[in-house]
């Protein structure tokens, strides 16, 4: 059966404690992994009847990145750690101080070999998975913000065949790096997702939250929200940005037109049929991008804000984790 | 939980403030027309503050506008639901722990007294910040004078020559809650407001006329005026000629707002942020004379993406203040100088879908340094996750009173609006002995 946005619904919601920043699912099941701001990971098929949580215990602040490695799983939190778990018994296998501040966002390489993580200590850093030692660390950003406060280093994307890694940080900056080298190929500038305030509030609110490189590595979508004239709230839409990157040319700005907040996470179907996009305000989204049309092919209003989200083999099942809530959507009949 | 600091206040007549002799002793008198000729350059040698120390009582208050979280400064909660995701960490002070966001002033707390038991039960930013300022509420007939109205009166001299009360707010959301009102105590004691420049505007001597004019300008006219006064003993005329001297002294006071008559160390010392420079004016403005300066910090009102907001906010903060007050102790002015962090409410512990917190007046933080302080004192409980005061509530008044007795002014003193005799702080109300020296 064809996956098709416009039959998009929510097949199942379940309510949780905390805020849920990070997900990661078991191939070929529906068997999630959660990383919540009570430093846990929480281990659950999302279609049980009554799902029964397993813990994972060890992190001392939010859990906002998990990767899924063959038996194992690798999560990454606001205590600055690395931990790499036994999947099946929950024990600890090692644990890294990786970084001097908030991890961001931990991802993986396509191949599975590395793991990436970016984090307000402004670097991004590679890690073997095999033996957890650091490969590389890339410093592209600026510590501080042009207007004299720390910045933060929110994204991370790699391409799909490996070779190209993009960080993007508070004030807008993208970097593109060449994997293997960890050279600087590119980089780009998305100043509205910045948001400072230089009269009003004297401080700011956005930065870039999510990256993702299409299947063919040739575009690489940025987001994060658009200009906010009160940024006491995340008031403005959500938003964005698509770029030949290579060209350092921006070929797509979606500025949204409904849907409030930030992007959170972003991902390419792999035959470039939409972009998804998910995040929020107070409230949550999800929305399709069409990047031929350069148009929404379908929005709706999600249960929470979204923080994370991953999707299924097959691409017909979204399972996104936020605000006190799991949901998963179908896109099929 | 305490450390027992020297105290500050003895409340004797050789302790009053005696800028006149300060001034007539460290420069000539005649000197006090020319830009720059009050010898302030000097003041940056902290030796020569000596007389200052010794007599003044002054007050800068940190004015966190919108609401600064608790829980990301005073009270951390780690661990629980509420906390958020900064930890707590140790401070100078045995037993007490702060937010990780504030590493240096946890790394100087010798000083400083928190308390956090302030339930000011108004979650509004017009009453909350009416409330911060006034020590009290409104009554329908009657305007109150704010804390720096009150203080410029208790703590300034008629004859002054520098601005009594100096209030920077250059952001503009919130500028209007931060009242600025000096009440029944009348347009003497309103503040000199900054609001677009970290100086005054309209300030300088004109161009076209030269230091030498002006200063001849000034002889001719107290010339006259010694004329005129001497066969006319009126209020009337002393209030003429205390004006036109304010006003001269407001004149000379401009190299006060100008800070590149700092070292380019000491500026960068305070941070390349407005807040920052601000604050080294304000250092400058009291060690000058000037009683009272509040330094608003504007805009703390993080409904979305609290932690980010506070990440920047805080991490300011820390900076700005620990400087001030390193800065201050370094000139011996820390133990007549009182720096307050006041706002018009806390933030919710409750952290909502946005990753924000929203107004909450119930059970939030103030912080004291310095003057009449006992540093390192810690006032007040909040329940496990920050919702409600454990123990020691207190209000918006007995921080007043504790502002009051800690710069040695009684809190029960009366004014007088016609017979009706209106007290420092409303009848009943009691300081935080607790974080008295």
């Amino acid at each position: 059966m064809a996956a098709d946005p416009h039959k998009l619904k929510i097949s199942k919601q379940i309510n949780r404690p905390g805020i849920l920043m990070s997900i990661a699912r078991l191939p070929d099941s529906h068997r999630l992994f959660v990383g919540s701001s009570d430093g846990k990971i929480y281990d659950l098929d999302i279609m049980a009847e009554k799902p029964e949580p397993r813990e994972f215990v060890g992190h001392e602040s939010y859990v906002t990145g998990l990767v899924h490695l063959e038996s194992q799983l690798v999560s990454a939190a606001y205590d600055r750690r690395l931990i790499w778990w036994d999947r099946e018994s929950g024990k600890q296998v090692r644990t890294i101080e990786a970084h001097q501040r908030w991890i961001r966002q931990l991802i993986t390489t396509p191949d599975q070999q590395q793991v990436i993580t970016v984090a307000d200590d402004m670097v991004c850093r590679i890690w073997d998975v095999k033996t957890g030692k650091l490969v590389r660390e890339l410093r592209g950003h600026q510590e501080e913000t042009p207007h004299h406060f720390p910045s933060m280093l929110y994204a991370c994307a790699v391409s799909s065949d490996g070779k190209y890694l993009a960080t993007g940080d508070r004030v807008g900056h993208v970097v593109v790096w060449d994997l293997a080298t960890g050279k600087e190929l590119t980089t780009l500038e998305t100043p509205i997702m910045y948001t400072w305030d230089p009269k009003a509030r004297i401080h700011s609110i956005g930065g870039i939250r999510s990256l993702a490189f299409s299947a063919d590595s040739t575009r690489l979508a940025v987001g994060g929200t658009g200009k906010i004239n009160n940024i006491d709230h995340l008031e403005a839409l959500a938003r964005v940005e698509v770029f030949d990157w290579q060209k350092q040319e921006r070929t797509h700005e979606f500025k949204g037109n409904e849907h409030k907040g930030l992007v959170e996470h972003l991902v390419f179907h792999p035959e470039n049929q939409w972009l998804l996009a998910a995040g929020g305000d107070h409230n949550g989204f999800i929305k399709f991008l069409d990047l031929e049309k350069k148009n929404v092919l379908k929005q709706a209003k999600a249960p929470m804000h979204v923080h994370e989200f991953t999707v299924n083999e097959t691409y017909d099942t979204i399972y996104a984790a936020g605000h006190g809530k799991l949901v998963a959507w179908t896109l099929t009949d | 939980m305490t450390s027992k600091r020297h105290s500050s206040f003895c409340g004797s007549a050789e302790h009053s403030l005696d800028r006149r002799a300060f001034l007539g002793s460290g420069m000539q008198g005649s000197a006090l027309l020319g830009a720059g000729a009050w010898g302030l350059n000097a003041l940056r040698q902290p030796a020569l503050a000596e007389v200052l120390k010794q007599k003044e009582k002054r007050v800068i208050l940190l004015w966190l506008a919108g609401g600064a979280s608790q829980l990301e400064t005073w009270d951390p909660k780690p661990g629980r639901p509420t906390g958020g995701p900064y930890r707590a960490i140790q401070t100078s002070v045995p037993g007490v722990q702060i937010s990780e966001l504030m590493p240096k002033m946890a790394g100087r707390l010798k000083d400083t007294a928190i308390i956090r038991s302030l339930n000011t039960k108004d979650g509004s930013h017009g009453t909350g910040a009416r409330l911060m300022h006034l020590g009290r509420r409104d009554e329908p007939n009657l305007k109150y004078p704010d804390l720096g109205a009150v203080l410029a009166r208790e703590l300034g001299r008629a004859d002054s020559p520098v601005p009594d009360y100096v209030s920077f707010y250059t952001a503009t959301e919130g500028r209007g809650n931060a009242v600025g009102q000096s009440g029944f105590l009348g347009a003497r004691y309103a503040p000199m407001s900054l609001t677009t420049e970290n100086k005054p505007l309209f300030l300088s001597r004109q161009e076209n006329i030269s230091i030498q004019d002006h200063q001849q300008r000034a002889q001719l006219q107290a010339l006259f005026n010694e004329r005129f006064a001497r066969k006319r003993n009126l209020p009337a005329v002393a209030s003429h000629q205390e004006a036109y001297a304010r006003v001269r002294g407001l004149m000379a006071s401009e190299t006060l707002f100008d800070l590149e008559q700092e070292s380019q160390k000491t500026r960068d010392r305070y941070g390349k942020t407005l807040f920052g420079q601000q604050a080294l004016v304000a250092r400058r403005l009291i060690e000058a004379g000037t009683p009272f300066v509040k330094v608003s910090r504007a805009w703390w009102d993080s409904h979305g993406q609290n932690f980010e907001t506070h990440l920047e906010l805080v991490t300011e903060l820390d900076h700005v203040m620990s400087t001030l007050l390193d800065d201050l102790e370094e000139r011996g002015l820390l133990e007549n100088t009182l720096v307050l962090t006041l706002a018009e409410f806390g933030r919710t512990p409750t952290i909502n879908g946005s990753l924000g917190r929203d107004h909450f007046g119930q059970a939030w933080s103030v912080s004291l340094s310095g003057c009449g302080i006992q540093g390192g004192s810690v006032y007040g409980k909040t329940d496990q996750d920050g919702q409600t005061v454990a123990d020691g509530e207190v209000g918006a008044g007995e921080v007043f009173a504790t502002i009051y007795q800690a710069l040695g002014i009684d809190h029960q003193k009366d004014y007088h609006v016609g017979a009706r005799p209106i007290p420092l702080t409303d009848p009943g109300i009691e300081p935080v002995s607790e974080v008295l020296a």
